[in-house]
């Protein structure tokens, strides 16, 4: 177990410093300069060899690089230049807002849709289940933006029962979250519903039914227990992906989160910012992914850690 | 046929339904057990989706054979007229254009740079996904740390970065979606790659003489084709939502194109007073999704239980 942990560990950390590295190759090959953006319109050619030698954008590649690396290791990801302060503080500062969002669109996702795709799976194939699977098709088939402005139309202007935009109280988590848990409460629940038609038709449970085991038992403890396992990866993978920024309902509903700040650290090309953006949401998912993978023997004892990791 | 009906997974055939010996399975409870219930959702499911696809698609191919005005001509008399009026079926925008006619050319950059992209991520998803599971070894340990790679990154944060760095021109931004989405169909190719290359026909083959390439050029890929294919119309669903995200936050195709993205977040001010302006594309969008969708859905339904009734 310890060693396990222990390799997983070292392979997250080489992923997240591959993808870090990726991304600081990346936003040094793009044509485009910071010193401009940060000096503004009217800068002289010689303010702007300043401001270079100041944010120390006049060193070659490689010497950046090396300056990026050593600050890592002291935990500092460098000056944001938009924001004059620490990268990594403002991105902290930021992370609050998206993991609140996050948490609360994967619970609404997980306590509609668990529940939604047992009676999708239990009810196959008849008329109203083939209605409410069109009707999950359609909510994988929203785009993100156009959903939250009609909610945002509907219940902040028509109706103005809840606030419209930003995080003042906790009313204005409610339509963010509603429209992010839209697309996964769709992909989830056709993913339960999957898993449990397999359960449900499989030799077991008819052995169980013929035992005379409830018919509640039987679709909880049987098939669900046995299907726990994807259907928690799953949430896991989908709550891991919102940690990354929900960038497109952060924009519309002005959330003060992640995903907003990568879109103004891009317009200004922040390169600090856009790599401490990125250092911190990748390492947070890798995270998640990994407290999902640990969760596994806790859920079905077959699983061994080890084992799993080997196959 | 000596199988009595009622066990028989195998869809009943016509000659069933008037049995020459006597029979307790009426055509009644024929119509009603598991298999019929199964075949009749698929056929709801295609026929919807099919009529949602091409309610959307025709439309656009014969956007410019239609007697509509041009998307960018301006009549700032007819500003923000409602839909049904002075001659326009969907109203006009802000600066008095006919958004039908928006929506139909934007309609048609949008499923150009989605099948484009699809066309382009099938090409290298397809060659990484057969040379990772046949020849094994190196290429596969490349392969497949490349996918968990890309997997792992917050995958829009990634777009808009080299979106916004490398320009939003129709050639980046095609590219673009083909890199998000050719680990689907990587993953895909490789396990049936795996399947494939253990069957008999591969093994003679070989003892033809015939070079690994060839074998794998003539006699794998052709066998894998058709199920590979079939996530090509999921694929395109998401392609069309990608490309409107990446346009509603600014990073699509630049003007004089109108795309669906756009008009949405140009509409979005004007959201109190004039309703059509972001319902009406929003809703053509998910029209178009939900067929595609449902209609890839369906396709794949069909070919699983087709080749389950073959085995």
């Amino acid at each position: 177990m310890i060693r396990y942990l222990a390799r997983r560990l070292g392979q997250s950390a080489l992923t997240v410093f591959l993808t870090v590295t990726a991304v600081f190759v990346l936003v040094r090959l793009a044509p485009g300069d910071p010193a401009s953006a940060y000096a503004g319109p009217t800068a002289s050619p010689e303010d702007l060899a300043r401001v270079r030698a100041q944010l120390g954008l006049d060193e070659s590649v490689l010497a950046q690089y090396g300056i990026f690396l050593r600050g890592l290791l002291h935990g500092d990801a460098g000056m944001s230049y938009s924001f004059r302060a620490p990268a990594l503080e403002v991105v902290l500062g930021r992370l609050p807002y998206t993991v609140t969002l996050a948490v609360a669109a994967i619970l609404v996702t997980a306590v509609v849709a668990i529940p939604l795709g047992v009676w999708m799976a239990r009810r196959a194939d008849t008329a109203r289940e083939i209605g409410a699977s069109v009707l999950t098709v359609a909510g994988q088939s929203m785009p993100d933006f156009w959903s939250g402005v009609m909610l945002l139309t509907v219940f902040a202007v028509l109706v103005p029962v809840l606030p419209a935009s930003g995080f003042t109280t906790w009313a204005g988590l409610v339509l963010p979250a509603v429209t992010v848990a839209v697309l996964q409460i769709a992909l989830i629940s056709r993913l339960v519903r999957r898993e449990m038609a397999a359960a449900l038709a499989a030799p077991y449970l008819t052995v169980a039914r013929a035992r005379g085991v409830s018919e509640r038992a039987l679709v909880w403890r049987y098939g669900m227990g046995n299907s726990l396992i994807p259907v928690l990866t799953a949430l896991g993978t989908r709550f891991a992906a919102l940690l990354n920024g929900v960038v497109v309902v952060e924009v519309v509903f002005a959330w003060p989160g992640v995903g907003s700040l990568v879109v103004r650290a891009l317009e200004t090309r922040d390169y600090p910012l856009i790599q401490a953006t990125v250092l911190v949401t990748a390492a947070l998912a890798i995270a998640v992914h990994l407290l999902v993978d640990v969760c596994y023997p806790l859920l079905d004892p077959r699983v061994r850690l080890g084992k799993a990791a080997a196959a | 046929m000596s199988v009595p009906v009622s066990s028989s997974p195998l869809p009943p055939s016509p000659g069933d339904s008037s049995p020459a010996r006597p029979s307790a399975v009426t055509p009644r409870v024929l119509a009603r057990s598991r298999a019929s219930r199964q075949r009749r959702a698929t056929r709801v499911k295609l026929w919807l989706g099919a009529g949602c696809t091409l309610v959307v698609v025709v439309p656009i191919l014969l956007a410019g054979l239609l007697p509509l005005p041009g998307p960018n001509e301006q009549d700032l008399a007819q500003r923000r007229l409602p839909p049904l009026s002075g001659g326009h079926l969907f109203g006009t925008d802000q600066l008095g254009r006919d958004l039908l006619s928006r929506v139909l050319h934007g309609g048609q950059v949008s499923l150009a740079i989605g099948v484009l992209a699809v066309v382009v991520s099938g090409v290298i998803g397809v060659l990484a996904g057969a040379a990772a599971g046949y020849f094994g070894g190196g290429v596969d340990a490349v392969v497949c740390r490349l996918l968990e790679a890309q997997l792992s990154l917050p995958l829009l944060m990634m777009l808009l970065l080299v979106v916004a760095l490398f320009g939003p021109s129709v050639p980046v931004i095609t590219l673009v979606i083909a890199v998000a989405q050719w680990p689907e169909l990587a993953r895909l190719t490789r396990s049936l790659v795996l399947v494939e290359r253990e069957k008999p026909y591969i093994a003679a083959a070989r003892v033809l003489g015939l070079r690994r390439g060839v074998i794998l050029a003539r006699h794998v890929l052709p066998n894998v084709a058709r199920p590979a294919s079939l996530v090509v119309l999921l694929l395109v669903a998401q392609a069309v939502l990608l490309e409107s995200a990446l346009s509603y936050l600014g990073a699509g195709p630049q003007r004089p194109f109108a795309t669906w993205g756009r008009i949405i977040s140009d509409g979005q001010d004007y959201i109190t007073t004039s309703w059509w302006l972001i319902t009406l594309p929003g809703l053509v969008i998910v029209l178009l999704v939900v067929g595609v969708n449902l209609l890839g859905d369906a396709l794949r339904e069909a070919t699983r239980r087709g080749r389950k009734a073959d085995a």
